[in-house]
């Protein structure tokens, strides 16, 4: 019976791949935007459920129906005294401060990868892979492997001595794909006649990278940053097996969750994580759009036969 | 339209699924990593001032551990974690000692089959709406924005967010029992279940799968599809013989991510599986628990191992296409 049931299910998903595949696309557009549609509630609608039960009051239960709707009840729990609370506040404080030291790191290894990458070099293949391997390997091994690293270097687990660098470490590698990525897509908007020019003009190549290069990309160094930052702060299973004493937001939220009787500041909690997370999009979507403009002038500035300025003033200091 | 015409055209089409294809072979990563450089002349010793840092971070942190775990599991067991060097296989005979980690082994296979094509059933009609069905650029990176940003959102607190929507009082129960009417009792299925946990993983990694397939579709050629549709080929055939296959690198990078990560998972498992529901990750975890470190370094080696093969064979499946 259940079989039958499941059968109908997947019969149900395969409509829209069917009518991609077997009807012109003015027919099929109707049916692809329905099902986009359904998949948006499918993504989204968890999440708004949990912000619709995260504004109970009181009384207000895990489930549906939603109780005394609307009041902030739940938000100000999350300013109580409680211990539960309390270890909830430090958690964020301490995810917000490791993060933005992930985000320094981060923005650190993707712009010196990616100066690296922009000229072909001996094992660049293999460095490549390395860096896109930290997006395939499951967050748990990777754990799971570095605690037996600390474990071997004489660090008993579960004593509270591992300090922050294991999680900094595991934090930064997962986000350091992504954060070399966004540099390798601004090296190739990149136009190196600046640098070219500074460099004819006798400005030493630190001298140029410091008053030429960067002026030009440190956006994009922001936006690697940023993903370093949501990233770390979102971080849970690589973070799970070494961080020892150090509990972050996303293993608070594991022990609540795996634990105790559950409340709806757990809700409450998880709507603000999501707001911290939009909100760094939007920043770094911000940070991008500037980007584009920025390289896009400096390039428009060049082909346009007048020198790029930064190159003009990097110069006559090269002396 | 003469027939030579007609075959001209799908030709070409071919030669450029030809084309596409190639670009999974590892020459030409490697190529298009080279090709992406704009820099100036430099020397070796300004080369390796610049990968460096990153080079030592992914030792450390990346390729030690991963190293580590291999070597944990050829070493003895002691009471708090193991003995390094004094080798032993004894590990991956306490893992076959029951059936338990042999069963649970091909239950992950399954499910990471299973998830990895309904995010192709699920993702593919995504990224080709938004792909080909929308028109307008800023509308186009609007919406894809919009798919994309549950990405970013912690993985803990989407799960976290499912607690309301499964259960015996969650969303869908309330909507089958008391709007729709399909059914008199709420549906146990829903909750510390097989099928809970396939919808939660489906909705964590679709992502990605719709990303890849999306920048390969989107970077399609439209002449190619137009010039097949020109020629009388069906809607059917135009995708078949010239969409599809040009997105292939696409499904196929979006396959890997997904049964490589689907395999690997742990958190899901654990907070929507409730325990009744296992994996080899959380079986890993159970034994790094104990303690039994080796025991947990073999069982996460096997996962490895099984996760390699299921990428040489997606792999494989690829160049097949491309000989025929």
């Amino acid at each position: 019976m259940t079989i039958i049931w499941y059968l109908v299910a997947l019969a149900i998903i395969a409509i829209p791949f069917a009518a991609m595949v077997f009807l012109p696309i003015n027919k099929s557009k109707p049916i692809l935007l329905v099902f986009f549609l359904l998949f948006i509630v499918f993504m989204y609608g968890p999440m708004l459920t949990m912000g619709v039960l995260s504004l109970q009051g009181t009384t207000g239960s895990m489930t549906l129906p939603a109780k005394e709707l609307f009041s902030f009840h739940w938000y100000s729990e999350l300013q109580s005294t409680s211990s539960v609370m309390v270890s909830v506040r430090q958690g964020i404080s301490k995810s917000l401060w490791l993060s933005l030291i992930v985000a320094v790191i981060t923005a650190i290894l993707s712009l010196t990868l990616g100066m690296a990458f922009r000229r072909a070099f001996r094992g660049s293949g293999i460095l490549f892979y390395a860096i896109l391997l930290s997006l395939m390997t499951p967050g748990l091994l990777l754990s799971l492997g570095l605690s037996f690293l600390l474990y071997y270097a004489g660090i008993a687990k579960g004593e509270g001595t591992v300090g922050y660098l294991p999680i900094i470490g595991v934090q930064a590698v997962w986000a350091l794909p992504f954060g070399f990525l966004v540099m390798m897509s601004v090296f190739n908007r990149y136009d190196a006649r600046a640098e070219e020019a500074a460099r004819d003009l006798g400005a030493s190549s630190v001298r140029t990278f410091r008053e030429v290069t960067l002026p030009l990309i440190w956006t994009g160094v922001f936006g690697a940053g940023l993903f370093g930052f949501t990233l770390a702060l979102n971080e849970f299973e690589r973070t799970f097996l070494v961080s020892g004493s150090i509990i972050t937001l996303p293993l608070q939220l594991y022990i609540i969750t795996s634990s105790s009787v559950l409340r709806p500041y757990v809700y409450s909690l998880g709507v603000v994580t999501i707001l911290i997370s939009f909100l760094l999009i939007a920043l770094f979507l911000v940070v991008s759009a500037v980007t584009g403009r920025k390289t896009t002038r400096a390039i428009e500035d060049d082909d346009g036969g007048s020198m790029n300025t930064s190159a003009m003033q990097a110069a006559p200091s090269g002396d | 339209m003469s027939s030579n015409d007609n075959h001209h055209a799908m030709d070409e089409a071919r030669a450029e699924v030809a084309s596409a294809e190639a670009l999974e072979s590892p020459e030409v990563v490697k190529a298009a990593t080279v090709a992406a450089t704009t820099g100036p002349r430099r020397s070796p010793l300004v080369t390796l001032a610049w990968i460096t840092p990153g080079t030592i971070w992914l030792l450390l942190f990346l390729i030690a551990p991963l190293v580590m775990i291999l070597l944990v599991s050829v070493w003895n067991r002691t009471p708090t974690g193991f003995d390094a060097f004094a080798f032993s296989v004894d590990s991956y005979g306490r893992l076959f000692q029951t059936s338990v980690f042999a069963t649970t082994l091909r239950d992950t296979i399954f499910r990471a089959i299973l998830v990895t094509l309904l995010c192709v059933l699920i993702g593919y009609p995504i990224a080709y709406y938004l792909a080909r069905c929308v028109k307008a650029v800023k509308f186009q990176i609007a919406l894809f924005i919009v798919v994309l940003a549950p990405f970013w959102v912690a993985y803990i607190v989407r799960i976290v967010a499912w607690n309301p929507v499964l259960g015996r009082q969650g969303v869908i129960n309330y909507f089958l029992v008391e709007i729709v009417g399909i059914v008199d009792e709420p549906i146990d299925a829903l909750y510390f279940s097989s099928l809970a946990v396939t919808i939660v993983l489906i909705q964590v990694y679709v992502l990605f799968m719709v990303t890849p397939i999306f920048f390969q579709l989107a970077t399609l050629d439209n002449a190619s599809i137009e010039a097949a549709r020109d020629l009388g080929a069906t809607p059917a055939k135009t995708f078949r013989e010239v969409v599809f296959p040009l997105s292939l690198p696409g499904v196929l990078i979006g396959c890997i991510f997904v049964f490589v990560l689907v395999m690997g998972e742990f958190t899901t498992v654990r907070l929507i599986g409730g325990g009744t529901i296992q994996s080899v990750g959380t079986l890993v975890y159970d034994y790094y628990k104990l303690p039994d470190l080796p025991a947990a370094a073999a069982g996460a080696t096997i996962l490895v191992a099984v996760m390699t093969v299921g990428v040489a064979v997606l792999l494989r499946f690829s160049k097949i296409r491309e000989v025929v």
